[in-house]
């Protein structure tokens, strides 16, 4: 039977198709888990804390990211719940005083200053508009990391294909710049570049 | 289906086109790119809270107040204190990096200490009565310098060496500077200082080589190489001739008739009428200071004519000491030694301030003498000890930092330690006090509280920016005030007299032929050490000459076989160190423009004969 | 590239170099490069290789010996208000002039190292990273967070200190003020200068002693016939000083061909 000659042509370019839809997008991203079980709604909720009280503005201005090993221990010095997780954190980070090695899901490039006291302070912006429900969730979702540029999936958006006119909850420039657009702000390189 | 090769081709082709269509490739080539921008040849600044510490700098004895700026503990730049009133803000190119010091790759990181001590006691322990352990201290007026004086005291034989002090200079008070080749501002003294004074007095600037003290004086006077004798010697004889002056030796009267106007000028190579347009001004415009980086006898008496003892050359009262320690030995008179009897020469130049050339010491060591060396390279004394032990450096110890040449008051400031000192390094106060069972831990601590109960001076807090007397000041604040970078200074005692300045004999010219050169030592003031970043001011920029480096004149360096860069030896007669030659035509022929460092201070100071020989 | 939006009271940042008291000391220059994680020199660099952001250049008045006078003059980039011939000759728009602060700001990470913008900036202030930077062990630990650092392949020069400058608007923007007010700071080589030759501020606020000076008497720029309109005002009694501002560049005016 004469086989039609477009036929490896076909085949090839169904497999990369295939390949590039859907073994690719799980390919180039490295998956961690956090170092600790936390759940934020557990603190929100039980704790009675806000954001601010952990994720803390300091008096110059600067922001403290995520918390360091100081911040918890001023609780949990000693075990205030049954979980295995906090018990676990206390053996393995606390009583050694360990720092944990987190995972910092919206970690910028180095040339990037982003001033988080402008835009909370100033521009009014919740945590929940670029950083999701946190507060709601029970457990830390995994961290995805892209293998060869080291950057945070989050810092990229979610769906690997991303159209710039499309802003889906990414992080890069042209979504920083879409938001200044929209709220009609002066920006020049430097702004936001150091 | 045959596989045969162009099937192959198709396949690829297809799988080509069909990845085109896919994210892959685009995101491959983005990631690629990034990959660039942070692979880790590209280190990264850690982030941290930012956090502020004040301490005074401990590279020169000028000790100007600093603020540290802390990222997460880690000392990442300094800054002057503004309103301070010794360093009024100011901090030179080598402060602005001291953080750098510890990490310096020619830092040395280990050492036999404890065969060091070994030898050592063991020397001791043969000491004959004829024989001496000597300290020589390069930054005497510490409190580890107290360390020193009194275990040699202690100790039966034991003798304290110091460069020989300058007199105290109170600049604040001159209208007229001479300087005969002194960097004025080429790190003397305290930069801040003479920058706050300087709008009060006229500058004359007499060297052979364009210093930036030379651009930034009144006047510059290009006088031949070796020459600042004949000045000096010629405006004394004006001077004299106008009115005599007692109490001058008879042997400088006599070289002084040696010298009218016209001789003067003509060795110097300055118009008569300039030097005595000079004269007149040091005469007229007074109070008036003579200041000569070689501290030649002429220099001297010609201070004594212009009678700045007790106006510009005042006597400075040290800062209070525990009563315990005032049966400390005073400095010996290295001269005075006799030849061959150090047996043990225990060498502090951790914290160096003036050098003692080699070929003045070597011959007071007794053969097969134990020289220890404590430093943070064996550049300096290193290259002639049996030991060097390497110490911590500035930013890593709390250290006294005793008042500059040009602070009429006394001082008493601590130098921060900014972050820990590595594993291996040795504190010489507390090798020297074991020696003799003194314990320096809490000499610092001891010799604060000294101060504060004498009630002497203030105390300046760089956080508020006030003085307070000590009186006024809690007892239990003063040393931790101290600790957080206060400044202790002392009140002018009214009552001090006028130094009596010793005119030593003449010196008989000498030059060898064998060290045609003479140098000029602008850059002789640059602290020991320096971090790696001064490259912006030697070879990125050429503005300074580098620590191992020389200028010369393109003819002189042509006589030698030299051209530039070449590699080269700088030589005098108390040793040779390699250098690289830089070329530079507007430095006269017959001099020699050094570097610094502790390779090149330790082998001359200013108007040695030097020569240089390619390697 | 800038856009335009909400109105700002827009800041002119400036300097006044007085050369009369620079002494030639180079804290600016190291102060610079502990504040902007410039490296130190690789092995057998020369003063064409070299990294300086601002470099202070010995100059003086052709004289011979007795008649001969120097002064010091630090040169950094100028922050050019017209015309600005780097931003013009970029490929790749990796410059632009920040119209409220106008500061001329360099994006090395945009940057693909034609070195165009070197050749076109008339008063050399522009920098090629021939290496990668290379730190000594543990020296790196010293490098300020507030600037990010540049691989090799990229141009860089002065922004002004542009981390120092964030670092006072988080500050006002702590203290509620708004984005609207330019804010007062200063960067490295003004804080280090120990002789306050080099003064910084708004040269659009007549208040500031920047502005004074720069406004003064005895003030000009470097290459006046450019028109590039340069935002260093350097001031000096001395004529032949003045002479030198019209010069095709200070120092001994030897070009070397070799790299």
């Amino acid at each position: 039977m004469k086989i039609p000659g477009f036929l490896p042509f076909a085949v090839g370019a169904l497999a990369a198709l295939a390949a590039g839809w859907a073994a690719f997008p799980h390919a180039i991203y490295k998956t961690e888990r956090q170092p600790v079980d936390f759940s934020h709604k557990v603190h929100a909720d039980k704790a009675g804390q806000k954001c601010d009280d952990c994720h803390s503005f300091r008096a110059d201005g600067t922001f403290a990211g995520i918390p360091s090993l100081d911040k918890c221990a001023g609780c949990h010095a000693a075990p205030m719940g049954t979980t295995a997780a906090e018990k676990s954190f206390i053996d393995q980070y606390v009583t050694p005083n360990h720092e944990p090695q987190w995972f910092d899901y919206a970690r910028q490039p180095q040339n990037v200053w982003f001033s988080h006291t402008t835009h909370v302070k100033l521009g009014g912006l919740k945590c929940e508009s670029c950083h999701g429900a946190m507060g709601d969730s029970d457990s830390l979702r995994p961290y995805q990391e892209d293998r060869i540029s080291g950057y945070s999936r989050d810092i990229w958006g979610r769906p690997v294909v991303r159209a710039a006119f499309r802003t889906e909850g990414g992080m890069k420039m042209d979504d920083c710049v879409a938001c200044h657009r929209q709220r009609g702000f002066t920006h020049s390189c430097l702004d936001c570049h150091k | 289906m045959t596989t045969t090769r162009r099937n192959l081709f198709k396949l690829a082709g297809g799988a080509a086109v069909g990845a085109m269509f896919t994210p892959a490739p685009w995101r491959l080539i983005t990631d690629a790119a990034l990959l660039s921008e942070t692979w880790p040849g590209v280190p990264k600044p850690k982030r941290g809270e930012v956090s502020f510490q004040f301490g005074n700098c401990g590279l020169c004895p000028a000790g100007c107040a600093v603020r540290a700026r802390s990222i997460g503990g880690q000392p990442v730049s300094l800054a002057g204190v503004a309103g301070h009133p010794l360093s009024h803000g100011a901090l030179c190119a080598f402060g602005v990096a001291g953080h750098h010091l510890p990490y310096h790759p020619g830092r040395l990181k280990s050492g036999p200490a404890a065969q060091a001590a070994a030898a050592v006691r063991a020397a001791l322990g043969q000491l004959r009565d004829t024989e001496h352990c000597a300290v020589l201290d390069l930054r005497p007026g510490r409190t580890a310098s107290w360390t020193y004086r009194r275990a040699m005291a202690s100790l039966h034989n034991g003798i304290y060496l110091t460069p020989e002090a300058p007199v105290v200079v109170n600049l604040s008070a001159a209208r007229t500077v001479l300087s005969l080749g002194a960097g004025l501002y080429d790190n003397w003294g305290t930069p801040g200082n003479v920058i706050a004074a300087r709008e009060q007095f006229r500058l004359f600037q007499a060297e052979p080589v364009e210093s930036r003290t030379a651009v930034m004086a009144d006047v510059w006077l290009p006088i031949r190489p070796a020459s600042e004798d004949a000045l000096a010697l010629g405006i004394a004889h004006l001077l004299l001739a106008e009115k005599a002056v007692a109490g001058l030796p008879a042997g400088f009267i006599d070289r002084v008739k040696e010298f009218p106007p016209a001789v003067a000028a003509e060795r110097t190579g300055i118009a008569e009428a300039q030097i005595a347009a000079l004269a007149g001004e040091l005469r007229e415009h007074a109070p008036s200071l003579v200041i000569d980086e070689a501290g030649s006898p002429y220099a001297t008496a010609l201070n004594v004519i212009l009678g700045a003892p007790g106006h510009t050359l005042v006597t400075r009262r040290e800062a209070p000491v525990p009563d315990a320690w005032k049966n400390a030995a005073s400095a010996a008179d290295l001269a005075a030694v006799r030849d061959g009897s150090i047996r043990v020469l225990l060498i502090d130049e951790s914290a160096p301030g003036d050098a003692c050339p080699w070929n003045e010491i070597q011959p007071k060591l007794a053969d097969h003498a134990a020289v220890v060396t404590f430093a943070c390279s064996e550049e300096g004394y290193g290259r002639h000890a049996n030991f060097v032990l390497p110490t911590a450096v500035y930013p890593e110890i709390v250290d006294d930092i005793p008042p500059a040449v040009d602070s009429p008051a006394a001082a008493f400031r601590l130098s921060a330690a900014l972050m820990p000192p590595p594993d291996g390094m040795t504190n010489p106060a507390d090798f020297i006090g074991a020696l003799v069972g003194i314990d320096p831990k809490n000499a610092l601590q001891d010799r604060a509280e000294a101060i504060r109960k004498s009630g002497r001076g203030s105390l300046f807090v760089p956080s508020t920016a006030c003085s307070t007397p000590t009186k006024d000041v809690k007892p239990a604040d003063f040393w931790k005030l101290l600790q957080a970078g206060a400044t202790w200074i002392d009140d002018i005692d009214p009552r001090a007299a006028a130094p009596k300045l010793e005119i030593p004999a003449l010196p008989v010219e000498t030059r060898a032929a064998a060290f045609p050169l003479v140098v000029a030592a602008t850059e002789a003031g640059t602290p020991a050490v320096g971090s790696p970043l001064l490259s912006k001011i030697y070879q990125e920029s050429g503005l300074r000459l580098a620590p191992a480096g020389v200028a010369m004149h393109p003819s002189d360096a042509r006589a030698s076989g030299l051209e530039a860069g070449s590699r080269a030896r700088f030589e005098t007669a108390s040793g040779s160190v390699a250098v690289s030659v830089t070329l530079d035509a507007a430095i006269p022929r017959g001099v020699v423009e050094i570097g610094g460092g502790p390779g090149i201070r330790n082998l001359c100071g200013a108007r040695t004969s030097a020569r240089v020989v390619r390697s | 590239m800038t856009e335009s939006g909400k109105p700002v009271k827009a800041a002119r940042y400036g300097m006044a170099i007085d050369i009369d008291r620079c002494t030639g000391c180079g804290a600016c220059m190291v102060a610079c490069a502990v504040e902007n994680n410039i490296p130190p020199a690789h092995e057998g660099v020369t003063d064409r290789k070299g990294i300086t952001w601002i470099r202070v250049y010995k100059v003086d008045n052709g004289a011979a010996d007795a008649g001969r006078r120097s002064a010091f003059v630090p040169v950094l980039c100028q922050h050019c208000g017209k015309d600005t011939p780097c931003v013009h000759v970029c490929p790749q728009q990796a410059v632009d002039v920040d119209p409220s602060t106008g500061v001329v700001g360099e994006i090395p990470t945009r940057c693909l190292g034609c070195r165009y913008c070197v050749a076109a900036c008339p008063y050399h202030a522009r920098y090629f990273n021939w290496w990668d930077p290379a730190w000594p062990a543990g020296m790196e630990k010293t490098m300020n967070p507030d600037v990010a650092p540049r691989m090799r392949g990229v141009v860089e020069k002065c922004n002004f200190c542009h981390g120092r400058w964030h670092e006072a608007r988080q500050r006002a923007a702590a203290d509620g003020k708004p984005v609207t007010e330019p804010v007062a700071y200063l960067p490295a080589c003004a804080e280090a200068c120990p002789t306050r030759a080099i003064t910084f501020g708004d040269l659009n606020d007549p208040a500031n002693a920047a502005s004074v000076a720069a406004h003064g008497a005895g003030s000009f720029r470097l290459l006046e016939k450019l028109d590039t309109d340069p935002k260093i005002h350097y001031i000096s009694k001395r004529d032949w000083v003045r002479a030198i501002a019209d010069a095709p560049r200070p120092g001994n005016g030897k070009e070397s061909t070799r790299g």
